[in-house]
């Protein structure tokens, strides 16, 4: 579930992102908005501003009469305002503009003027400036301007603003939070087991998410992939275990007609009533039998590997005790002498425990030595010994036989053999017994290196993992 | 067991295959054995038990009427005889069925004619072996009811782990056994770090057999590996 712990983070951070963006961004259009609708006149200033431009614009003549200059003219003109200079004493207008409407009264009492200075004279929108002791008021047309006429504000109210500033949004801030806790939570919800089947899907699970909700589509599509890869899963398992079944079938049913063949040439071979001419021949049909019982069981055991279903009887093996017994059993046979075994494993490594099927791995170091006699028909001395480095330890078996060129061992390493070759074009490979031995190492998570020996024949190493509390004791041991 | 006693002892072979079991019969007949019964199915085998009560049975895996596995089971309610089973399938899960059933060894086809008659050797001188008692030396005799070196007219004892070594070398006489089987037949299922004792009996041992201890000719050492006892039949 860690990606969609993942994908809580990543949506967190998204809104916490969007949230300072968006406030940003708000405060760029608001400053944008006030400048461009400030009401402001030609010139670029305001209509109060307009009005001491125009009060500063009137000049009183030698005769007594006003004078607007052309800019305070033109200032009117612009805003298509008019402007009328009213006496502090009696009320009356003293001078005013050109434009000026008809219902405008030309004599004001004291209560005319609050209600002008306030907000609006006969609906136009009004701003006054003072000339001297006089009053300028500057009218606009009645749509250019909305006026707020009652805006008295507590004073506590506006000397706290800042924190109700701050409150209001800490209040916008955690209510758009839980909004989006309610509904991610949601998504959440309805993801979870989306990808926690998604997660299933290449553990080999056959996950099953209900078809319901926000994402019913997306569950039924994993559903039927899912349940492709299950069938088409079962069919190559069933398919690999018919085969798997088919070749022990086949080793089975061949065991008995070739005892009776082997036994037979056996008698054959050592009677005695017989000329030496035929006992050979029937000692030559008793080895190729033995072949072929090797063959048969070989391929047994490497098909079950190949498919995953031999099934691994893992217990405690002392290594050391185990090349040993492989060394001894092909002595005992080996009936001529002509393969000497020497022991080269350190006198003070007695002990050398991994976790493994031990039938196996004495099956694997039977083959490397069996292996050093088939390639030496001639005679050799295999060499073998355990070494223990770091966290595994190696198993080696060399001899001083015929050994091997350097283009035969690349081939060895890198040409495919039958049994896993998925095509039929190109080399392939023949022969168990090192496919055998490749298999049964790669199944206890170790592996084979083939070489030349330092005697000047074939090395085999066999690398495998020590039992966990084993890994990291001294190599002396 | 003498070579005349052993070879007298009744076997019983029961196996479908006629081809095979004339076989089976003619090998051990060529190696010496007179009394041998057989029979092709579990019905026919365990009448030829009853009746004629066999001293070994080899019996195959896969039966007509049933398998080996359900005739032995059968068979040793009245009989403890040793049984070797032949198997053609190997498996272990046969092999342990077959051994926990009671059967003694098991022989997996194809076999050769000297494998099958060691085997069934092997078995009867394990299972009959308080008839065996003097194994004969280069330089002595091996009294092993009385767990004593015959050397002249000179008895000496054999002590409990000697005696042991000394099994477990002369149940597979003339062949090597390695160190550790040798240290697991004397200081049992885990025999590590007993390499040094073990090299301290076998002198001892060899003190007891030998003429001339530094040079054995009767328990002989291969490097690295294990020991050999050589027998004189």
């Amino acid at each position: 579930m860690k990606s969609t712990v993942k994908l809580i983070q990543r949506f967190f951070m998204v809104l916490i992102l969007s949230m300072f963006l968006l406030l940003f961004l708000n405060g760029v259009l608001v400053f944008v908005l006030s400048v461009n609708y400030s009401g402001a006149v030609e010139g670029g200033s305001g209509p109060w501003s307009a009005a001491d431009t125009v009060s500063q614009s009137l000049s009183v003549q030698e005769n007594g009469s006003y004078q607007l200059s052309q800019e305070g003219a033109q200032l009117l003109a612009s805003a298509n305002a008019w402007a009328i200079l009213v006496d502090n004493g009696t009320g009356k207008v003293l001078w005013n503009s050109d434009r000026l409407p008809d219902e405008i009264p030309l004599s004001y009492t004291i209560a005319d003027l609050s209600t002008a200075v306030q907000g609006y004279l006969q609906d136009y929108p009004t701003t006054f400036s003072a000339y001297g002791e006089d009053l300028l008021i500057l009218g606009f047309p009645k749509s250019s301007y909305w006026k707020l006429l009652y805006n008295t504000f507590d004073y506590s109210f506006i000397a706290n603003s800042p924190w109700i500033l701050l409150g209001w949004i800490g209040i916008n801030v955690l209510l758009i939070l839980g909004i989006y806790l309610v509904t991610t939570s949601g998504v959440i919800r309805a993801v979870k087991p989306i990808v926690g089947a998604i997660e299933d899907l290449p553990k080999g699970n056959s996950p099953y998410v209900r078809e319901k909700g926000l994402f019913a589509q997306l569950a039924a599509s994993i559903n039927r992939a899912s349940e492709k890869i299950h069938t088409q899963d079962y069919a190559l398992r069933k398919k690999e275990t018919a085969r798997a079944n088919w070749i022990a079938g086949v080793s089975h049913d061949i065991r008995t007609p070739l005892t009776v063949v082997m036994g037979t040439a056996g008698q054959l071979e050592e009677d005695k009533t017989l000329p030496a001419a035929a006992c050979a021949k029937a000692g030559i049909i008793r080895r190729q039998s033995q072949r072929i019982q090797q063959l048969v069981n070989d391929l047994n055991l490497a098909s079950k590997l190949e498919y995953n279903v031999h099934p691994l009887q893992i217990k405690t093996v002392n290594v050391v005790a185990l090349l040993r017994q492989a060394a001894v059993d092909f002595l005992n046979l080996d009936a001529d002498d002509r393969y000497p075994i020497c022991w080269e494993t350190s006198p003070s490594l007695s002990v050398c425990l991994i976790q493994g099927d031990e039938n196996l791995l004495k099956r694997a170091v039977s083959n490397l030595i069996i292996n050093a006699k088939i390639h030496n028909p001639h005679g050799c001395s295999i060499f073998l010994s355990v070494q223990q480095k770091g966290n595994d330890c190696f198993l080696l078996v060399q001899d001083d036989g015929v050994g091997i060129s350097d283009s035969k061992l690349e081939a060895l390493k890198n040409t495919p053999h039958y049994m896993m070759c998925d095509s039929s074009m190109g080399e392939q490979r023949h022969g168990l017994g090192l496919l055998l031995v490749r298999q049964i190492a790669k199944a206890h998570n170790g592996k084979l290196t083939l070489g030349h020996s330092p005697q000047g024949g074939l090395e085999a190493k066999l690398q495998l993992p020590l039992r966990r509390d084993e890994a990291g004791t001294p190599p002396d041991r | 067991m003498k070579e005349q006693e052993m070879k007298s002892r009744k076997i019983l072979l029961v196996d479908d295959e006629p081809e095979l079991l004339r076989l089976v019969r003619g090998i051990l007949e060529e190696d010496g054995y007179r009394k041998i019964q057989t029979a092709c199915n579990v019905q026919e085998g365990l009448t030829v038990w009853k009746n004629w009560k066999p001293e070994l049975a080899v019996l195959d895996v896969m039966l007509p009427d049933g398998d080996g596995f359900s005739l032995l089971s059968q068979a040793r309610s009245f009989s403890d005889i040793p049984v070797l089973f032949l198997t053609a399938r190997g498996e272990d899960e046969d092999r342990c069925r077959g051994l926990g059933l009671g059967a003694d060894d098991y022989i997996v086809k194809p076999f050769l004619p000297k494998e099958l008659t060691l085997r069934i050797g092997g078995l009867l001188r394990r299972c009959y072996k308080d008839q065996l008692t003097l194994v004969h030396l280069s330089a002595c005799d091996l009294d092993f009811q009385r767990a004593e070196v015959i050397k002249g007219n000179q008895r000496i004892p054999l002590t409990a782990k000697e005696f042991e070594i000394l099994q477990a070398l002369c149940r597979n006489a003339g062949k090597i056994v390695t160190i550790d089987q040798l240290c697991e037949a004397a200081w049992g299922d885990n025999p590590f770090g007993y390499e040094n004792s073990l090299m301290a009996h076998i002198r001892r041992i060899r003190e007891k057999i030998e003429d001339n201890p530094s040079k054995p000719v009767s328990l002989i050492t291969v490097k690295g590996l294990g020991y050999r006892l050589n027998t004189e039949e």
